[in-house]
């Protein structure tokens, strides 16, 4: 885990680290990934991963209309809108 | 009349006999939260519309199990029109459209919510102190921390200022302030209560539940959180069955698994003497104790700390200043916008989380960390399964100390991390596990752990109760009074 790394994560992850916590979050993730590095110690070979403790096809519902329309209710919570839309900076030029 | 350190089931009585109306309780409530304000247990009350429920219940003749009863709910729920922080600065400006499936039911029951409470950053934490809105007081002594990530609800119960609060528990973030604060703390089996409307941190592993001062509470609790929600896919459609029934059952008979690999030797002395004793009590009741192989056990704190940050990057990704919570000022373009927004709005271990989730899911290091935590996390749940055929609850110190003081954990994140090496393994399994309190170190409370089979929550529940009916843990306060 060098700082090159830890740059290309923070771009992905859309997060700026300043000077100030750069080298020491540098050093905690490192530490961080060496801790979970045990992981190589036990064989999984042919162990289906478990993503969830729920092993089952979600739920279906039948296919009718249930949410309402509430967009004044959700415009009214952005930082920044307008009577239809989200405001965000320019995008297209 | 006090109503300090009163249970569910008392005030129930006090108001069934008109010993004092809801209204007096809402109202001695947040003089008590007023009182402890030191604690900082909560970030945002909700006093107005408490009063105003207090009165309308009051002149309601539809009488529910938690009618008029308080009940602090930890800030992480979504509560219409009540600000809901999640513990961070991106959301201190946040109020929610609608209440979280959680939330509906216990006030559809009758309770009467009073606050919203303090708690670790999206519930990333283990003493409170990664809060926006400063850490939490453990009542049991100065600077000492709550534990986390539901520390303000465990604290509020501690100081007796509500019967019961709402928690979640991704890691052991209800069953570790639980145990720090002398208080009974539940996980139920993953998909038992809905979590639409609980802000997510790691989507396979959160799961909301009840913090109260007793078994039976969390029974009566747990009895109103459950519901099958159609809102939520991973909700169980299994029988709900009513907690609170056959809680008096025996456990003679009994089989209780005690753990090979836990590693006794990295506990303070006074736990594992205080954890033999409570066998030795458990057997004079008419358990029997059984030692269980769990071999990958030592493999869960790592394993968690792949698939917790995983999930926890994708999930908080929509933290992006576009649609709500605070927004970064002057942003020159919508990237900058995002980067800003995400670098001032979330604290240190929320970031280090997020990156660590970005870098085990990135290209060429997912088969090598995020895949093979997950068969590490099947290879835990099939270790639980094949304990649960010999034994019936599996039994361990919940944490490894009592409550430690604020700032001492230093600042390396694992050894915080390993606060939670007890708690962990029955998220990764998904299944039910509580903690009740079981002794004092130095003055200080700690619990006992009780980890149940998949929808097993009524035993663990009655096993839980038998030990309360004949010890008197449950029942100190922090103030020494010794509750009767």
């Amino acid at each position: 885990m060098d700082k090159k790394t830890v740059a290309n994560i923070a771009h992905l992850s859309r997060l700026k680290l300043n000077n100030e916590n750069e080298d020491r979050i540098t050093s905690d993730l490192e530490n961080i990934i060496k801790f979970v590095d045990q992981l190589n110690d036990v064989n999984v070979e042919d162990i289906a991963p478990l993503t969830s403790p729920l092993e089952k096809t979600a739920k279906t519902r039948s296919d009718e209309v249930t949410a309402r329309n509430r967009k004044d209710v959700f415009l009214d919570r952005a930082p920044k809108s307008n009577e239809d839309y989200f405001l965000v900076p320019r995008v297209v030029e | 009349m006090s109503i300090q350190y009163k249970t569910i089931s008392e005030l129930r009585s006090m108001l069934d006999a008109k010993k004092i109306s809801s209204k007096e309780i809402v109202e001695e409530t947040f003089n008590l939260i007023e009182r402890n304000s030191d604690l900082n247990a909560f970030i945002t009350l909700n006093k107005d519309a408490a009063i105003a429920k207090s009165i309308e219940i009051e002149n309601s003749s539809v009488k529910s199990s938690l009618h008029g009863i308080p009940i602090a709910q930890k800030d992480l729920f979504c509560t219409k029109d009540l600000r809901t922080t999640c513990g961070s600065n991106i959301l201190s400006n946040f109020i929610p459209p609608y209440s979280a499936t959680v939330i509906e039911n216990l006030e559809n029951a009758g309770c009467i919510s009073v606050g919203k409470t303090n708690m670790d950053e999206f519930a990333m934490g283990s003493s409170n102190e990664t809060s926006f809105f400063g850490g939490v007081v453990n009542p049991w002594g100065d600077k000492l921390v709550p534990g986390g990530s539901s520390g303000g609800s465990a604290s509020a119960v501690a100081a007796g200022i509500v019967p019961a609060a709402t928690g979640t528990d991704t890691g052991g973030s209800i069953r570790q302030p639980a145990s720090l604060c002398g208080i009974t703390g539940l996980k139920p089996t993953y998909g038992r209560i809905s979590r639409w409307g609980m802000i997510a941190f790691a989507s396979s592993l959160d799961q909301a539940g009840p913090m109260a001062r007793t078994a039976e509470d969390c029974a009566i609790m747990l009895n109103e959180m459950c519901s099958h929600d159609t809102k939520d896919t991973t909700s169980l459609s299994e029988d709900i069955p009513d907690f609170t029934k056959e809680l008096n059952a025996s456990i003679k008979g009994l089989k209780i698994g005690i753990v090979k690999e836990f590693d006794m030797s990295k506990l303070d002395d006074n736990v594992v003497s205080i954890f033999e004793e409570s066998k030795k009590h458990y057997e004079s009741l008419g358990a029997e104790f059984v030692e269980v192989s769990l071999p990958n056990i030592s493999l869960s704190v790592p394993a968690y700390y792949v698939v917790a940050p995983a999930e926890c990057s994708s999930n908080l990704s929509r933290f992006d200043g576009v649609k709500f919570g605070q927004r970064s000022e002057n942003p020159i373009n919508l990237e900058e916008l995002y980067i800003k927004t995400r670098s001032e709005g979330f604290g240190d271990e929320v970031k280090r989380r997020i990156l660590i989730g970005s870098y085990v899911l990135s290209a060429g290091f997912y088969d090598a960390y995020y895949k093979k935590a997950q068969q590490v996390r099947r290879l835990i749940k099939n270790d639980f399964d094949s304990a649960f055929k010999e034994v019936d609850v599996i039994m361990s110190p919940t944490t490894r100390g009592a409550a430690f003081k604020a700032g001492s954990k230093g600042s390396d994140p694992i050894q915080m991390y390993l606060e939670d090496l007890f708690t962990i393994p029955a998220n990764l399994a998904g299944l039910p596990a509580m903690s009740i309190p079981n002794g004092m170190v130095d003055n200080k409370p700690i619990g006992l752990q009780l980890i149940g089979n998949f929808l097993d929550e009524k035993r663990i529940l009655q096993v839980a109760h038998s030990f309360q009916k004949s010890t008197d843990w449950h029942l100190k306060t922090p103030e020494g009074n010794k509750l009767s």
